[in-house]
């Protein structure tokens, strides 16, 4: 079945396209969840949560735009409802955590150049996580899941032209607070905030 | 050019986003100006990293984890079920105050007993009307309630030869 029929089976109540949908559109959504809360176990959470507003909401979606854009309007649109009630530090800190609690034997046994990569993903995903979250939310659309500009204008419901100045306003930030680090290729430096 | 417009080309380029005329503008900017250089690499590699974002595999069962919890929402949240209904209740709502009004024109109290009940002053007689008018309400709005639950049933009978009913 094509996905527009299972959109128009779903919205008559068929359980069996809508977990049709579910099954396609699962891992995107967690996705991208994960990529703007960095915790598993919280992108689980919030992507079961989208596919229940989805299902009540279902009714009422007119197929003007792909259901995979409105599912992902959904998905940003909860993602930051969650990342506005969950303060900034907290955030931190359960990352911060989360990383201390890698062995330190697995560490020593990776290869230099795995470890310089990790650790630059490390920095990277801070880096990121003190962003505001528009920045973060374009990053994580464009940059990280590398979705198409047509796509973010749709679901983002804003201009070309806004797609550019809002992406290149967050990979300037980026760079910026990722200064120190990458002028000594792999010091150890603190992020600033803000 | 300046290296602040380079910066922009920089940036748009990694997007597929520049004219012929401006991909050699760059070019030729990038072989004389070892800053913007570095600027290009660094956000090189700031993109390359991000790209390479490993993400973990999403929980198991995620279907299975999902159905019960929409069955509960339906049960225990009755308003999430409104607002998804709401569009399509609008006019049957209607159809009920329209129903619920004409029941109230048609059998409100006769005028003479009106009349009669103004022509008697006696209290008692007043507080056997208010206890009957009381009655009359109490009727009127177990009645709308009953014409409530008769449309809820015409409704839910509709949905169900669409076909429209939503259990899971
Ligand atoms: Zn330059």
């Amino acid at each position: 079945m094509e996905e527009k029929d299972l959109v128009r089976s779903s919205k008559e109540g068929n359980e069996e396209a809508f977990a049709s949908l579910v099954k396609k559109y699962r891992v995107k959504v967690f996705n991208l969840a994960f990529s703007l809360t960095r915790d598993r176990d919280t992108a689980d959470d919030l992507a079961q949560e989208v596919f229940i507003k989805a299902y009540f909401a279902l009714p009422r979606f007119e197929l003007r735009s792909e259901f995979g854009t409105w599912l992902y309007r959904i998905t940003i649109n909860h993602v930051r409802d969650f990342l506005r009630k969950t303060s900034r530090m907290k955030r931190l800190s359960i990352d911060e955590i989360k990383e201390s609690s890698i062995p330190q034997e697995d560490e020593t046994m990776k290869r230099e150049k795995e470890q310089t990569e990790e650790r630059r993903k490390k920095i990277l995903r801070r880096a990121i996580q003190i962003l505001p979250d528009k920045h973060q939310v374009i990053l994580s659309l464009r940059d990280i899941q590398g979705l198409s500009y047509e796509e973010i204008t749709k679901i983002l419901r804003i201009s070309p032209g806004t797609v550019d100045s809002r992406l290149h306003r967050a990979r300037k930030l980026l760079r910026k607070k990722l200064a120190p680090f990458l002028s000594q290729k792999g010091g150890n430096h603190e992020l600033q905030e803000g | 050019m300046n290296c602040k417009k380079v910066e922009k080309l920089i940036l748009r380029a990694f997007d597929g986003r520049l004219t012929e005329d401006e991909k050699k503008e760059l070019e030729a900017h990038l072989k004389q100006c070892p800053q913007c250089r570095t600027t290009q690499e660094e956000y090189q590699l700031i993109l390359d990293t991000l790209r390479k974002e490993d993400f973990p595999e999403p929980k198991p069962y995620f279907l299975e984890r999902l159905q019960p919890k929409l069955r509960e929402v339906k049960k225990y949240e009755p308003w999430m079920v409104w607002k998804q209904w709401g569009m399509r209740a609008i006019p049957v709502s209607l159809l009920v105050i329209i129903f619920l009004s004409a029941t109230l024109i048609l059998f409100s109290p006769p005028r003479e007993e009106v009349e009669l009940s103004q022509a008697f002053s006696q209290s008692g007689l007043l507080l056997l009307q208010n206890q009957n008018l009381f009655q009359e309400t109490t009727t009127l709005l177990e009645t709308g309630g009953t014409e409530d639950k008769n449309m809820m049933v015409i409704f839910t009978s509709i949905d169900d030869k669409n076909g429209t009913r939503r259990d899971f």
